[in-house]
């Protein structure tokens, strides 16, 4: 049998990995690198219910679902989600430390602490802040990462540091470059040279601080010299993930890229799927859009993970309108037990403080009575609609329609496209991302 | 009208600017900011400066994108990244363009030159003071790998050449070598035609001219563009529903797409022809797996570190070579893992881009030592001469491999 997956993101690496182990003929298409080397290279399961913290994400996920019967957990459910993220840390446990079932709190750059399950060993010593003195210290030449702001942050967050203190450093990572992002710094600290002269340089800074906080770029190809920078320094030091490019995600990708390469997965990069073939029913073939050329690549079984709306797999139009880019899949949002059709959210769309234009909520013979919720509000906070939207699936992850009946029998779809969650409020991202692919693989090796 | 090579005229990669979502994940790809920081990065004079354009030039750091094409492969978004920055770089090589890059980019010149004086010619590619006095006059790196100019060739050898008994059940194809092909790759030609033949393929070999490619990366468009128009008016006079098999790894790419969307040749002939075009190992994978060619071919004991091209990456269809070779009993393939080798078509011969090249490749140099230093294999013939170069191992096509699998050497 052969499996054809689309997108190279966590979900999409993932499923491939996972099916290629299993024995299965896999081929990953994507239209570039996926999302992992923008992600913070943690695995977050539940970061938030509500507007509570997290810290035992398998138990509230039961209880989320419990309340969300739409939420992508409530039809994943913990085992698929458990037994996913553990699989993934016995993949790259160089790269993923943590107890699956719990939660920790890690300092971001701007000196807040997100809460995460699993993350890099290089991350750990920031998890255990408490009580603690710590200095934050980093390179001015480095993009976006200013030490005195985060660690004043850091010492008035609850939970934090006992105190922080901030050192900037005059230390460029190639001779005469100002500017450099986190990259260019890591490729350096591979070098041992360039390990020292920070690790030196460093020093020089951080007094008595109990714990050293850095960015990022301890070494990137060599997963190890965050460890030699360590005992350099003589004290524990953690990682604080930076904004893009994000080396502890650019690890993680590169690690399960090749894993996936090893288990035989063939990966054809750079083309976009544009169009497929059906019969019966079922899927026969998606359409890669090569150079010069549409190739139809034949699948028995697709597993669809193209993301949402930031990989344009989900697209919005300036009326409101929400669509499915490649299979026109019915676009559904969750709410209160009640599944409401995108149009109906585009039609009940009104006020200032939406995105849909004024106007747009008498369009259309469509309207129909439903829950009425704007795409967008104008409160950051306030429960977004516009990301709940995604595809709907059924138990076994293939997407449905409005009556329930599975559009293709051999799709499945898996990730940032499920409808039901506002990942980045809630910290699920890569929990649904793994637990779909987990359970979209179940299917296919009819487990 | 806008001038052929202005930024309003390249509007199909300009098109493309507002996708661009700033993600750096092309920045993260990029081999020669990797080793240098004297480029400024495919996302900082790409999508972002491309804005601040207007006919002027505004980063003048450009100079140093190599064009491998890495930029544009990874993006997420489907920017055009790269084809923004080969025009704009034509834009701002326009009014002083080197006399160097203008000899350099003319292959078949090269090859026509070379050919009937080739061992004085070979040889004096090879000797030290040429190779100065060509650094110090031209700009041409004294160390930078040159062609090896074979005496004989392809077409020479093609015009006495009797199709094998075997060739025919299987259907006819059209052979496009590129001009590299005919004068100083000429045995992957020869492997070529030979393999078609044994796996059952009637091969017919038009006269064809060079498909511009050196031209365009040095920002010579309007001469290219012709060049391009004249292959493709030399690749139609075959039958005109036959695919065109290649071995150009390069050159099949500005038939297929490159042409179009980075010079902007709107040509129905083009994309035809482009359409129609397979590279050697894309067209032979795919006959094997839709179980439409009988492929016997004899175990070969041998590990070896493949190393796909930018510009056939570039060309979206995964690495053919890779899981062709993988069906030969006992052979070994070893992705080279590198993002580049360096010399990205003319780049690594200028004086001052050699150390660079030089430094984007060290990690395929260094693995082609450890997995095999005697054979390795890639699919273009400049980024060949550049891992001979700098390992000393022989450099083949993969076609090369499968030539002895079937017994025919």
């Amino acid at each position: 049998m052969a499996t054809v997956v689309v997108g190279a993101g966590l979900s999409g690496l993932a499923a491939a990995l996972r099916l290629a182990e299993a024995g299965e003929r896999v081929t990953l298409l994507t239209k570039g690198i996926g999302g992992l080397p923008l992600s913070a290279g943690t695995v977050d399961v539940l970061g938030y219910a509500g507007d509570e913290r997290v810290t035992r994400p398998y138990e509230a996920l039961v209880t989320l679902a419990a309340a969300a019967p739409d939420h992508p957990y409530a039809l994943l459910g913990r085992d698929a989600v458990e037994a996913a993220v553990a699989w993934l840390q016995a993949q790259v446990p160089e790269l993923l430390a943590g107890q699956p079932g719990v939660n920790v709190t890690l300092p971001t750059a701007v000196g807040a602490l997100r809460p995460t399950c699993l993350y890099p060993p290089s991350m750990a010593a920031g998890a255990d802040l408490a009580g603690k003195a710590v200095a934050i210290v980093g390179p001015r030449q480095l993009k976006d990462f200013y030490p005195a702001l985060c660690a004043a942050n850091l010492a008035r967050t609850p939970g934090g540091p006992a105190a922080a203190v901030g050192h900037s450093l005059d230390l460029p990572a190639r001779p005469g470059e100002a500017d450099a992002s986190g990259l260019a710094y890591a490729r350096s600290l591979d070098d041992p040279e360039c390990r020292a002269r920070f690790v030196a340089a460093v020093a020089a800074v951080v007094g008595d601080a109990e714990v050293v906080g850095l960015p990022a770029v301890l070494g990137y190809k060599d997963l190890n010299a965050w460890r030699a920078i360590q005992e350099g320094l003589g004290k524990p030091v953690f990682e604080i993930t930076l904004i893009p490019p994000s080396v502890p995600g650019l690890r993680l990708n590169d690690a399960l890229t090749a894993l996936a390469k090893a288990a035989g997965v063939r990966i054809v990069l750079g083309s976009k799927v544009t169009g497929y073939t059906a019969e019966g029913g079922k899927v026969t073939s998606v359409t890669l859009h090569q150079a010069g050329h549409n190739q139809p690549w034949p699948a028995d079984h697709v597993v669809y993970a193209p993301g949402g709306f930031e990989s344009g797999a989900l697209r919005v139009d300036s009326y409101g309108h929400v669509k499915e880019t490649l299979f026109d899949l019915p676009v559904a949002a969750m709410g209160s037990g009640t599944v409401a059709t995108e149009r109906v959210l585009r039609a009940t769309a009104t006020g200032p403080d939406t995105m849909a234009p004024e106007g747009s909520a008498a369009t259309g013979p469509d309207t129909t009575p439903a829950p009425a919720q704007p795409l967008l509000t104008g409160d950051f906070w306030q429960d977004q609609a516009l990301f709940k939207l995604g595809v709907r699936v059924d138990a076994a992850l293939r997407p449905i329609d409005e009556s329930g009946r599975p559009v293709f029998t051999n799709l499945y779809a898996t990730g940032s496209l499920l409808a039901g969650a506002i990942r980045w409020s809630e910290k699920s991202g890569e929990g649904i991302a793994l637990g779909s692919a987990w359970a979209a693989a179940e299917v296919i090796l009819g487990r | 009208m806008f001038e052929p090579t202005s930024h309003e005229a390249n509007l199909l990669a300009r098109a493309s600017v507002d996708q661009c979502v700033k993600c750096t994940i092309c920045e993260t790809q990029c081999p020669v900011m990797a080793v240098t920081p004297l480029f400024a990065g495919p996302k900082f004079v790409g999508p972002q400066a491309e804005r601040f354009r207007h006919g002027e030039s505004v980063d003048h750091t450009l100079d140093y994108c190599s064009s491998c094409g890495t930029c544009t492969l990874v993006c997420p978004q489907g920017v055009k990244i790269a084809e923004l920055n080969s025009v704009a770089r034509a834009a701002m090589k326009r009014d002083h363009m080197p006399p160097r890059d203008r000899l350099i980019s003319r292959t078949t010149l090269m090859g026509q030159a070379m050919r009937p004086i080739a061992p004085l010619a070979n040889a004096a590619l090879r000797a030290a003071p040429v190779r100065v006095l060509a650094e110090k006059i031209a700009g041409i790196h004294r160390d930078a790998a040159m062609p090896v100019s074979s005496g004989q060739p392809f077409h020479a050898w093609w015009a006495k050449h009797q199709p094998a008994p075997t060739a025919g059940p299987a259907g006819t194809v059209i052979f496009f070598h590129g001009c590299a092909g005919d004068y100083f790759e000429v045995a992957t030609s020869i492997q070529a035609v030979e393999v078609l033949e044994r796996l059952g393929f009637n091969v017919l070999v038009p006269k064809q001219g060079c498909c511009g490619m050196a031209l365009q990366s040095n920002g010579l468009y309007d001469t290219a563009r012709a060049w391009v128009r004249r292959l493709v008016a030399d690749l139609e006079k075959a039958p005109q529903d036959l695919v065109i098999v290649s071995t150009a790894g390069s050159c099949q790419g500005m038939l297929k797409h490159e042409a179009r969307e980075i010079m902007g040749v709107e040509d129905e002939s083009l994309q035809a022809i482009g359409t129609r075009t397979r590279d050697i190992c894309e067209f032979l994978l795919e006959k094997i797996e839709a179980g439409q060619l009988n492929f016997g071919v004899k175990r070969l004991d041998v590990t070896v570190t493949y190393h796909a091209p930018c510009q056939l990456k570039g060309q979206g269809m995964g690495q053919p070579a890779v899981e062709l070779l993988r069906l030969i009993p006992g052979v070994t393939v070893v992705e080279s893992g590198a993002t580049c080798c360096g010399i990205a078509g003319t780049y690594g011969f200028k004086k001052e881009k050699y150390e660079i090249a030089k430094a984007v490749g060290q990690p395929l140099f260094d693995k082609v030592k450890e997995v095999n230093p005697k054979l390795a294999l890639c699919d273009t013939e400049t980024c060949r001469w550049q891992i001979r170069q700098h390992t000393g191992a022989q450099v083949e096509h993969p076609i090369y491999l499968l030539h002895k699998a079937l017994g025919l050497s």
